[in-house]
């Protein structure tokens, strides 16, 4: 009916709305929020946080879809998505962001796998751009120019 | 060498066909051994650790999950191997893959023992479930977090072999599952009920009332505050092929 395996790590741990949890959680399994938590909630699998479940708690998971509020950082080593009920205010921390229409985030945001960084432009080491001296005029410059000005004074003369 | 404890249900004259069926199926695989009943006038704690004593290495309850529950907490100290009939259709039983009658028999003489995890709430072991009701309930979680219940209508359900709304508290996994139901009730609404599911090694249940706790296999009543906590591999029993 059930076998030694390490299903252990299958069984998923379900906060119903009617619970209120207080304190650092952390387990190796799944966690479904549907209610409250207040502290910390660690994880080295996925979370689900329901829409109208409430979360004042730094979060640390795989995967982590969010339709409730979470105010606290949040850190996801791979895909993070916020549906369109979502509300978070906190900085949050993932490789794959993934955001509906609607949803709210208030915080900074840092994305990738951070293996691959993005060079910064270093100003300091770029070479100076010489600006090129302007050439004499020449005698023909001259007269285009003084032809220029005639002509634009002409029309206010005839009135 | 086997010793057969009889429940004092089995007494009554309508077991007496079955019993005898059990026993000559016990002859017939060559794991007879003595019987003693169960009855208020024996210290049967006693009458076991001197049987155990002469030698007696399984020790098999022929009865009710009750009757279980009752044995264990007797033998916890003596170092026996468990086996188990159930006489009617029961939880455990079940979740252990013993059929019941004279068919358990089989299951005895293949003898697969494995080594179970127990429950304990305050000096009590119990190997299913215990349960619970009421509101304003706190539980402690392996003095990381706490649980608050605030809601009314709850049905707090502590397993160590229980299957509860699909799913199963394994007693292999070295840890308890608590299932806390909550029902809505609203007038002329339908009911609503919301399930949480956690699992942990130890807990303390406080309440601001005490609470009465009813340890499912005994049918026994304690009351809050209460500490339940797993003890890991605690039992070997004989279990049916295929379960655990």
């Amino acid at each position: 009916m059930f076998k030694e395996t390490p299903a252990n790590n299958e069984t998923e741990t379900i906060i119903g709305p009617s619970v209120k949890i207080e304190g650092d959680f952390i387990t190796e399994g799944n966690i479904i929020v549907e209610g409250m938590v207040c502290g910390t909630i660690k994880t080295s699998r996925d979370l689900r946080v329901g829409s109208k479940s409430k979360i004042f708690a730094n979060v640390s998971a795989e995967n982590v879809l969010i339709a409730g509020e979470v105010q606290g950082n949040i850190r996801v080593k791979e895909k993070l998505e916020l549906t369109s009920t979502a509300k978070i205010y906190g900085d949050i921390k993932t490789n794959i962001l993934i955001i509906a229409s609607g949803s709210v985030l208030n915080g900074k945001c840092q994305m990738g796998d951070g293996k691959n960084k993005t060079p910064k432009p270093n100003f300091s080491k770029q070479e100076k751009i010489e600006l090129k001296a302007r050439p004499a005029a020449t005698d023909e410059d001259e007269e285009l120019e003084s032809m220029i000005k005639t002509e634009t004074k002409s029309p206010r003369a005839k009135t | 060498m086997y010793y057969y404890i009889y429940d004092s249900f089995l007494n009554d004259k309508k077991y007496h066909s079955l019993l005898a069926k059990i026993e000559n199926r016990l002859t017939d695989l060559g794991i007879n051994g003595k019987i003693n009943h169960l009855s208020f006038l024996k210290n049967i704690q006693q009458i076991l650790a001197e049987e155990i004593r002469r030698g007696v290495k399984t020790v098999v309850v022929v009865g009710s999950d009750k009757t279980l529950g009752q044995i264990i907490n007797l033998i916890m100290d003596l170092n026996v191997v468990i086996g188990y009939i159930p006489i009617h259709s029961e939880c455990i039983a079940g979740l252990l893959n013993i059929p019941q009658g004279e068919h358990a028999c089989d299951v005895l003489s293949a003898r697969i023992v494995k080594r179970i995890d127990l429950g304990k709430v305050n000096n009590y072991y119990f190997i299913g479930a215990i349960e619970t009701g009421g509101q304003k309930l706190t539980f402690e979680c392996d003095g990381n977090y706490i649980i608050n219940l605030t809601n009314k209508d709850n049905i707090i359900n502590i397993g160590n072999l229980n299957y509860q709304h699909g799913i199963f508290a394994s007693p292999n996994d070295e840890c308890l599952d608590l299932f806390i139901e909550n029902t809505e009730k609203k007038f002329l609404i339908k009911k609503k009920a919301t399930l949480s599911h956690l699992t942990f090694k130890k807990i303390r249940l406080s309440a601001e009332k005490p609470m009465p706790i009813l340890l499912m296999d005994e049918k026994k009543i304690l009351k809050t505050p209460v500490e339940i906590k797993v003890q890991p591999k605690k039992l070997r029993m004989i279990v049916g092929r295929g379960s655990l």
